[in-house]
């Protein structure tokens, strides 16, 4: 039997439950050695190139570009000779995804399958007979087939069925004869909805009362609840009856539109989908504080117009403030860290997250260690990882672990804003647009380059005096810019 | 207003057209009774019991028994309807219409198409409908196979009023229609407008009023989806019921109305599935109302059988309150 290797969905992190292959770099047939890019995988949270560990050759792809799979999920049989069709149709009809089982209705893997992991193998083992008395196909274990012979299914249905590793021996077929439809598959891969509606309604008509006009039930039910007088109406509608366009031209008012057409359905993306759960976790769980603080910026902008003069470009006013921020960190260790249940972690370096908005939504690169960097090279570092994060080649290491995030709408002329913390971190700083505001200048009143600076605490580990100090530092640090 | 059952309040409309008009007259079997018996006119007959005293008051020139033969009352109809008379022809059982097809869906409903705009103001009352262990030759709804047929109205009353003022308007108009009245609603009691009372065609009533579904339905079937719309409130679940009462003309506007707020369409049909009244509205919705469609169109019917005479397979053949229940859920439940 030749050596045939499953290629299996990659769990990067504790949160990833699936991913989506959105791009295959190799065709069928194709000799791949160790390092090589095979595909580009889509998480919720980035999209990774995918290097294949071993030397091998690819003898079949499973998954489809821009679908979702679980973790753990075939992608695609690999093996490093020649094999018939027929054994890697045995392989992937044994083949029991090691884990992250997704869907309700997937049985259990036996404890004997495969590793998780990239390059997960699961060769196929002996096939056990099903026990004596078993009505349904064999069911368990690895020679559990993915679709039943005889089973009763639409190619379309099938197809799905396989992809997401549904049993549908599980599934009420509604088609002729019980014969599964895609419908059938579609509905059975997603989550069951409640359709209790809470306590009584009243169903009885509004526009009873107004049975001898010869108006639309609509069209009364309108008449009702704007007070319109049927008889002052002349219809329009089909054989001179008062349809609803009538009464609501009466009304002023304009006819309810279609529901569907009110609005577009837009699928969230993964990424959107992560951004979503995290805030939501943060916003509920997290007692958030607010903490504002303002800065004169001319002396910054002085000595960033000044070096422009001198080397031809200078960093942005971003990639100062984050310096700011970093070495106010170190300052003022307190604000530096993280919170995991009833433990606060201080982090000795300032790995600050910099919030970013890419194509997908927001992304947060970190730079390590900032305090040890120059404006320059935190500058340097910035451009390049937003670079590859618009392009969507962010490794999952360029994204997580920061300590602290920064988030900078300036540049949109936002003046102002408070910022939801990114968990597990303990403090988010937003900074709004420098603009010309009226400062205490020698005791008269002159005018400034100010700009807003909100800082937003997790009271569970920060107290406000804490952040303050950290809020001073900062400003401090701005106003007099030789220090940076 | 006055309280009286769906079968006084066709009678009475009958009475009250005949003396309104001397023109309308009424043929079919049995409706007098008791011919050449030694009872003598109306001693027995009118098995329906809703042409009693017509005789009587209109003598055998409007009040006509026929022969048992559909072809004869409805072509003799055609032929009284196109010289000038407002004729009602019964057929005892709507499974008849069989026998009386070529006069009905190629004479009278094309009369007025093919020749000079001819009026053939027939009213044809047929008794239709499952639900008294009639067995399979007395007990269909052949509804859906006449509302296919251009050129014919098809009436479909719920309540003694609007069995009034739906019957007055089918007598009154020019064009031939098919009034269905079915078995098991003869009984049911409403109040009924006194004096002149006409419903105009394609105008559907609105029985129960809610937005999360639309139960759209006729005849019989409305009884039991505003059981169901009851059992739904009390769950929180409002539904929209549909009483069409004209199948052709068919009020589109307002299922379309009704779809368009709920999102949600539970069609409920007496006769068997294909080709049926049900297959047609949900038809209608999926073409004109797609974009309001939030799960796909329920259909609730009979099986594709014939209607069983054993009772307790009459009763799981016909659509129940609970089965239309669970259709609005199912809807519901869509994801």
């Amino acid at each position: 039997m030749s050596q045939l290797r499953a290629f299996t969905m990659p769990k990067w992190g504790i949160e990833m439950l699936e991913g989506t292959i959105s791009e295959w770099n190799v065709n069928v047939g194709e000799s791949v050695v160790k390092g090589q890019v095979i595909a580009q995988i889509e998480t919720d949270k980035i999209v990774n190139e995918v290097e294949v560990e071993y030397d091998t050759r690819f003898v079949r792809l499973i998954a489809e570009p821009g679908q979702a799979y679980p973790v753990g999920a075939l992608l695609a049989v690999t093996s490093s000779d020649t094999v018939e069709d027929e054994e890697i149709d045995a392989f992937v009809r044994a083949f029991v995804p090691a884990g992250g089982a997704a869907f309700e209705n997937l049985e259990p893997a036996s404890a004997s399958s495969a590793p998780p992991g990239p390059s997960g193998t699961a060769s196929p083992a002996p096939t056990p007979s099903p026990p004596a008395g078993q009505l349904a196909p064999a069911a368990t274990g690895r020679d559990r087939p993915a679709i039943p012979a005889g089973t009763l299914i639409s190619p379309a249905a099938r197809e799905l069925a396989l992809r997401l590793s549904l049993n549908v021996s599980v599934i009420q077929g509604h088609g002729r004869s019980g014969r599964i439809t895609l419908q059938d598959v579609d509905q059975a891969a997603k989550p069951i909805r409640s359709v209790h509606g809470g306590g009584p309604v009243a169903i009885e008509p509004t526009g009873a009362a107004l049975d001898a006009f010869y108006a639309s039930p609509y069209a009364k039910r309108l008449a009702v609840t704007h007070s319109v007088d049927l008889a002052t109406l002349t219809g329009t509608g089909p054989r001179g009856r008062i349809s609803r366009q009538d009464v609501a031209a009466a009304a002023g008012i304009s006819v309810v539109p279609a529901r569907g057409a009110a609005y577009e359905v837009l699928r969230m993306s993964p990424t959107r989908k992560a951004i979503a759960r995290q805030l939501t976790l943060s916003k509920s769980t997290i007692p958030h504080f607010y903490l504002r603080m303002s800065a004169n910026v001319d002396a910054l902008l002085a000595l960033r117009a000044e070096l422009k003069r001198a080397e031809g470009s200078a960093p942005s006013m971003n990639d100062y403030f984050i310096r700011a921020v970093a070495l106010a960190l170190i300052a003022a260790p307190d604000v530096n860290v993280q919170v995991h249940g009833d433990q606060i972690h201080r982090f000795r370096d300032a790995d600050i997250s910099v919030a970013v908005a890419a194509d997908k939504g927001l992304i947060t690169p970190v730079i390590r260690a900032a305090q040890t960097k120059s404006v320059r090279a935190i500058s340097a570092e910035l451009r390049a990882v937003i670079e590859r994060a618009r392009a969507g080649k962010l490794r999952a290491d360029e994204i997580e672990g920061g300590s602290f995030t920064v988030s900078n709408l300036g540049m949109f002329g936002v003046d102002q804003f408070d910022a939801i913390i990114n968990p597990p971190q303990g403090a988010i700083l937003a900074i709004g647009a420098a603009r010309l505001r009226p400062v205490e200048r020698g005791g008269g009143l002159g005018v400034a380059q100010v700009a807003n600076f909100s800082l937003s605490c997790d009271h569970r580990a920060i107290d406000g005096a804490v952040g303050a100090t950290f809020l001073q530092e900062l400003t401090a640090l701005i106003e007099a810019p030789q220090r940076l | 207003m006055a309280v009286m059952n769906m079968r006084e309040a066709i009678s009475s409309t009958l009475h009250a057209e005949m003396e309104r008009d001397s023109n309308v007259l009424i043929l079919g079997e049995d409706i007098v009774g008791g011919m050449g018996t030694a009872g003598g006119p109306e001693a027995i007959g009118g098995i329906w019991g809703l042409t009693g005293g017509l005789y009587a008051k209109f003598g055998p020139n409007r009040v006509i028994d026929t022969p048992i033969s559909e072809s004869c009352i409805v072509g003799a109809a055609a032929g009284a309807a196109l010289s000038g008379k407002r004729a009602i022809a019964e057929l005892m059982f709507a499974d008849f219409v069989g026998v009386c097809l070529d006069q009905l869906y190629n004479q009278i409903a094309k009369f007025r198409y093919m020749f000079g705009g001819a009026k053939c103001p027939v009213t044809v009352r047929l008794t239709y409908g499952a639900g008294l262990n009639a067995a399979a030759q007395h007990s269909q709804a052949v509804y859906a196979m006449l509302t296919s047929i251009p050129g014919l109205k098809v009436v479909m009353p719920t309540t003694p009023a609007d069995a009034k003022g739906l019957l007055t308007s089918a007598i009154r108009g020019d064009d031939p229609v098919m009034f269905f009245e079915h078995k098991t609603l003869y009984g049911d009691k409403g109040e009924v407008p006194d004096g002149d009372y006409l419903l105009p065609f394609g105008h559907a009533r609105m029985v129960r009023e809610g937005h999360d579904a639309s139960i759209v339905t006729c005849g019989q079937m409305v009884g039991f989806a505003a059981k169901a719309a009851d059992n739904l409130a009390k769950d929180g679940i409002a539904c929209d019921v549909i009483d069409l009462r004209t199948t052709s003309p068919m009020d589109e506007e307002t299922i379309l109305d009704s779809v368009e707020m709920s999102g949600r369409l539970v069609v409920v049909d007496e006769s068997p599935p294909r080709c049926s009244l049900a297959a047609d509205i949900a038809g209608l919705v999926v073409n004109k109302g797609f974009a309001a469609l939030r799960a796909p169109v329920e259909m609730v019917t009979p099986p594709h059988t014939p209607v069983p005479f054993a009772r307790e397979l009459e009763k799981a053949y016909l659509p129940s309150a609970a089965s239309i229940e669970a259709a609005v859920r199912k809807a519901l439940a869509y994801r």
